[in-house]
């Protein structure tokens, strides 16, 4: 935190402390609160850092140290300009970051084959499909393919334990019971799975198992045995480990202490690592990578305003992570090969993008869309009387899904001026638009057979029959209306400057989408160069999202974060995990949704855990300055606090904060009795880092008052 | 000085929290007379995706419903027969008992009247009451309470409309201030001691002199709402009378509004809500998807009410989802957006054992738009009767601008 030192520390002194009184008029310390009044922009526009300042709160997930004078240096408009184009942005770091998850980088065919669903395991014990011939992925297949068959087993024992517990149980409930879980392909008490693949040694594994009832309470890898494998090269330890049989591996993995779990990790490159968390549960392995990776890039990445229109496009285009089993593979190219590369581009590229993307079409059903009409249903109305006790009897059809939400919530919107007979009409045009074998990860098929025949009509234009290119029709249609320019730039003003965007403002980037041909880019340019965005009365008025207020507070404390999942977990906890809105509309940019009291709690209990390094795996040095510097004076509550409010809120903190804050810190004693963090509960996986030793006093009372700045009032805001 | 049903909460709250633990300013004085009984609290349970009403509770007397469903009707044999006519889903077992006993009653071919076949504006004007109108910002359920403060305006404390969930929902956005939480036992700031820490206040300070207008408005309520929480010391919770709770996401929210009314904090209205009923495809039929979504929802609401035991008679809660799903099954084995639907009324004070409201029929001439079950009866009628007899919100224009309801035509279920 050395730069914060000289100019830098001076210049937002000479803003926080003495404000020229001309500056001091326009911009009362008091924040406005949202909903407040609405500003006269022509006679209170933002100036000076306050310009700097608005500019990184908004185009970027939050201010780092030293970012205002980066900005300052380098001229606000070219700042901006840079942002809009990232190939111009050195991302080496984020690169030195991004390669700790290789499996972000491959296809999803190679991760699916690599790490296999557990929809691909059932494959496997169906006979659908083998396993690989290489030792290390028949390993993460085998040992997979015990936990699932251990399950089915395990479940069917339990249902047949209830119902000979209750033999009255109405017929309805035993038929429940039996076909309880849709998905999986029930293991039936009686044979033996018939797949190819060993459902002998699976069978002997489970005797082993049910005759060694003590396993598991005692330790299952004796000391010697933990030290050999410790004694191995990493590559011959992965090697070691992917010979352990189950259960034997899985009851090993969970023996292991944190410390102990380190010094096994000890040494492993990224993909070795990955290894082992697939040798554990490959689809768990995936999905964390998945949340983990987007984290990081929001945090790390210094194309942010690439970073903050990725995420808002992955909102606007919501899906949801567990729609099936298949979907966070499908998601690592979702954000990387259909969102990103769009996110600042022409908009009808990108919705057309996830139009073909298999993750939009399987999360909207279009994939499960039929013309009533079409080859394939006349097919399979021909062919009924050879299916007599086929539970469908009734052709497939159309769903209405996809169709309708196109137009609701990613185009026209709500109020575009459609009809549910276009609703309709636009499924028909996108029936035979699929996916390629979903359960290896195959990309997106057109399906000329499910396509329905005719002529489409739709919002009074009429689309001639002509097979995929209807869908092209469509998708060019919509993002071509003048409804799509308003919807889109409203959506985008709401969350660049305020929750009640001005009408002007949004009709102005409306008439830039339009004359541009729907240039994202143009149309942010246009919002940066109008006075809306200037004005002093929004300036710090948008409540951050629990997305953005979790990044905000990494990025500002400078965190090295090593394991980014105490973060997914808060977000879970604070109700916006990523990816994890069920609903199609995404989640909300207004303060309604995210000011209230269980919010608060968790926003608090956060700052305080992230503050005093309570998150597993993420670190902050508070006293890097003080420590590096044997010149720096004695630090005192009032030094440390003088250093810290820069640091973490640029903009200035509330007199209220700081005197709250001061107060508390000055009572702190040595013995404190304070218990920050207990409540953000450790994820299972945080064994895996090291406890460092305890902070020191000076140390401890950095990070008291960094966790009462980063849950103040004014950390909340942006 | 009459006995008035607040004055009984806020005693109750009292009597657990200790004077110390409510903010006189909280405590909104003037006691006077209410319409309704003592001590009536309501639940507000939504369905969010659209239930399919017509697989919940089942026309099974109605040919053109099996004609219409081939995959995924409900054979006659499975339904739970109710009145000889309509029968629950066979998941809904844990509703049969409370049916037969006369606490649930329901009523069918209900929902709002909008036409809209959107989730999200179709939601909004349930919760906001106000059908096919945008701008209302404020939900049925917070103007119910700002109905019974005007008719008897009283005591109420922070936990006086509580959501179960990471937000305050849409119903109960407005004026009277309403409490979010989803984990009642994680609610607490800086560790669950017996006496807030020294972080905790300094906090608490901290909101409190802002002037951030509305996080000072949200830290004061966070910083009461914890410390009324703290006294009635939730993790040492169980349920009652055997209430076994299924271990599900809607199971917990249940579990801890039952928590939260037995704890007497002063609790009138709670809300919750329970994902999964959008059934686009393979929504199953006896067994399934939506058969797992309605186990889980009638075991959870059979728990909730076992667990409350002696008052689950000063209870009433009610279902609602945003419209019903199409008549026939979709070409992909589940159904689409559609009009009309179900609502389950249950508690002490209910009249139940009946399907209320009058049936449209199936043929397909009397289906809504030749797809949904058409509606006959409007929501508001159902809620405004609700609000009246147990909140005593007596002004029913303000609960529901515009629908003007005649409490005449109430169908007398509470």
């Amino acid at each position: 935190m050395q730069f914060l030192k000289g100019p830098l520390a001076a210049l937002l002194c000479f803003v926080l402390c003495a404000p020229p009184p001309a500056l001091a008029a326009q911009d009362p310390p008091d924040r406005p609160a949202a909903g407040s009044g609405r500003p006269q922009y022509e006679s209170t526009q933002l100036h000076g850092d306050r310009r700097i300042l608005q500019a990184l709160d908004r185009f970027t997930f939050g201010p780092r140290p030293g970012d205002v004078e980066a900005v300052r240096a380098m001229g606000l408009d070219k700042w901006f300009d840079s942002q809009l184009h990232p190939d111009s942005i050195d991302e080496s770091p984020l690169f030195t970051h991004l390669a700790q998850f290789p499996a972000m980088q491959s296809s999803v065919q190679d991760v699916l084959a690599r790490y296999p669903s557990n929809a691909l395991i059932r494959r496997i014990i169906n006979g659908r499909a083998a396993v690989p011939q290489d030792p290390i992925e028949s390993a993460i297949y085998e040992n997979q393919i015990y936990r699932i068959e251990a399950r089915q087993r395990n479940k069917a024992n339990r249902l047949q334990a209830q119902n000979q517990a209750s033999p009255s149980n109405a017929p309805g409930n035993s038929m429940n019971a039996a076909t309880a879980d849709q998905n999986a392909s029930m293991a039936q008490p009686g044979p033996a799975p018939s797949g190819p693949m060993n459902a002998a040694p699976g069978d002997a594994m489970q005797m082993a198992a049910d005759d060694a009832p003590a396993a598991g309470s005692q330790p299952a890898l004796d000391e010697p045995t933990f030290r050999d494998l410790l004694a191995l090269s990493p590559a011959d330890r992965v090697q070691r480990l992917a010979s352990i049989r189950e259960p034997q591996f899985d009851e090993m993995m969970k023996s292991l202490r944190p410390p102990q779990r380190a010094r096994l990790m000890d040494g492993l490159t990224p993909a070795q690592k990955e290894i082992v968390g697939a040798l554990e549960n490959p689809e768990r392995m995936v999905g964390e990578e998945l949340l983990s990776e987007r984290l990081m890039c929001d945090i790390y990445s210094n194309a942010q305003l690439l970073e903050v229109m990725t995420d808002f496009w992955l909102n606007h285009f919501n899906i949801y992570l567990r729609k099936n089993e298949q979907m966070p593979y499908y998601l690592v190219s979702y954000e990387r090969d259909t969102i990103r590369p769009h996110a600042l581009g022409k908009f009808e590229d990108l919705l057309e993008a996830v139009a073909h993307s298999p993750a939009m079409l399987i999360y909207l059903d279009n994939t499960e869309s039929v013309g009533p009409d079409s080859i394939a249903a006349e097919r399979f109305k021909r062919t009924a009387w050879r299916r007599p006790n086929a539970k469908r009897q009734d052709p497939p059809g159309i769903n209405e899904n996809y169709g309708r939400e196109l137009m609701e919530l990613h185009t026209v919107g709500v109020n575009g001026g459609y009809t549910q007979a276009d609703v309709i009409q636009a499924a028909r045009v996108l029936t035979g638009w699929g996916v390629d074998q979903p359960e290896l990860g195959g990309g997106f098929i057109f399906n000329p057979n499910r396509h329905e025949p005719g002529t489409k009509k739709v919002m009074g234009v009429k689309i001639k029959q002509n097979g995929e290119q209807e869908g092209e029709e469509l998708l060019h249609l919509l993002a071509t209306r003048p409804a799509t320019a308003q919807f889109l730039s409203r959506e985008l003003a709401i969350r660049f400057v305020s929750d009640n965007p001005p009408q002007p403002l949004v009709d102005r980037m409306a008439k830039t989408y339009m004359a541009t041909g729907g240039d994202i880019s143009a149309v942010l340019k246009t919002l940066f160069h109008s006075p809306e965005f200037w004005a002093s009365g929004d300036y710090h008025a948008k409540v951050k999202t629990p997305l953005e207020y979790v990044v905000s507070a990494v990025r500002a404390s400078g965190a090295d974060v090593q394991n980014y999942l105490p973060l997914v977990n808060a977000l879970r906890i604070m109700g916006m995990m990523p990816y994890g809105c069920i609903p199609p509309n995404g989640y909300s940019w207004e303060a309604s949704a995210w000011v209230n009291s269980g919010d608060l709690v968790d926003r608090m209990n956060f700052a305080l855990a992230l503050a005093s390094n309570h998150l597993p795996g993420i670190r902050i040095d508070w006293a890097t300055e003080t420590n590096s510097n044997p010149d720096a004076p004695a630090p005192s509550p009032e030094t440390e606090e003088a250093r810290l409010i820069p640091l973490l809120l640029p903009g200035g903190a509330a007199e209220s904060t700081r005197t709250a804050a001061l107060d508390e810190f000055q009572k702190q004693s040595a013995q404190d009795d304070m218990r920050p963090g207990a409540d953000i509960e450790p994820v299972a996986d945080a064994r895996r880092f090291n406890r460092r030793p305890p902070p020191n006093a000076i140390e401890r009372e950095d990070q008291l008052l960094a966790g009462l700045l980063i849950g103040s009032p004014d950390f909340q805001r942006r | 000085m009459p006995l008035t049903r607040r004055f009984f909460l806020h005693k109750g709250a009292l009597a657990i929290a200790g004077t110390a633990a409510i903010p006189s300013f909280l405590v909104r004085s003037v006691l006077a007379e209410s319409a309704a009984r003592p001590g009536q609290r309501l639940v507000v349970i939504f369905q969010r995706g659209a239930a399919d009403g017509l697989n919940v509770v089942v026309p099974y007397r109605e040919k053109n419903y099996y004609a219409m469903r081939p995959t995924i009707a409900i054979p006659q044999s499975q339904v739970l027969d109710l009145d000889g006519f309509f029968g629950l889903h066979p998941s809904l077992a844990s509703f049969k008992p409370l049916y037969d006993q006369g606490h649930l009653a329901i009523v069918h071919a209900c929902g709002s009247p909008s036409m809209s076949r959107s989730h999200f504006d179709a939601q909004d004007y349930m919760e906001s009451g106000t059908p096919d109108v945008k701008s209302t910002q404020t939900g049925w359920l917070n103007r119910a309470l700002q109905a019974e403060d005007i008719c008897c305006r009283e005591h109420y404390t922070a936990f006086r409309a509580v959501a179960l969930g990471p937000e305050v929902p849409l119903t109960l956005a407005g004026k009277v201030p309403a409490l979010a939480l989803d984990n009642v036992n994680g609610f607490t700031v800086a560790g669950r001691g017996p006496t807030p820490s020294p972080v905790a206040d300094a906090f608490q300070a901290m909101y409190a002199d802002s002037g951030d207008r509305i996080f000072h408005t949200a830290g004061d309520e966070t910083f009461d709402a914890v410390k009324m929480l703290r006294a009635a010391d939730p993790a040492q919770y169980q349920p009652a009378n055997g209430a076994a709770y299924p271990n599900s996401e809607f199971g917990n929210s249940m579990k801890q509004i039952a928590q939260l009314l037995k704890a007497n904090l002063g609790v009138e209205a709670a809300f919750t809500d329970v994902t999964g009923w959008d059934t686009h495809h393979a929504q199953g039929g006896v067994d399934g998807q939506l058969a797992n979504r309605l186990r889980d929802f009638s075991d959870s609401i059979g728990a909730f009410w076992r667990d409350l035991g002696d008052q689950a008679g000063n209870v009433t809660l009610v279902t609602m989802s945003e419209f019903g799903r199409t008549a026939h099954e979709n070409g992909t084995g589940g159904t689409d957006h559609g009009h009309a639907n179900a609502m389950f009324v249950l508690g002490g004070g209910v009249k139940g054992g009946k399907v209320y409201g009058r049936w449209p029929g199936l043929d397909n001439d009397q289906l809504n738009q030749g797809r949904d079950l058409a509606l006959t009866t409007d929501y508001r009628q159902v809620l405004g009767e609700v609000v009246t007899r147990t909140l005593g919100a007596e002004n029913l224009n303000i609960v529901f601008p515009g629908a003007t309801l005649d409490p005449s035509r109430f169908l007398r279920l509470v």
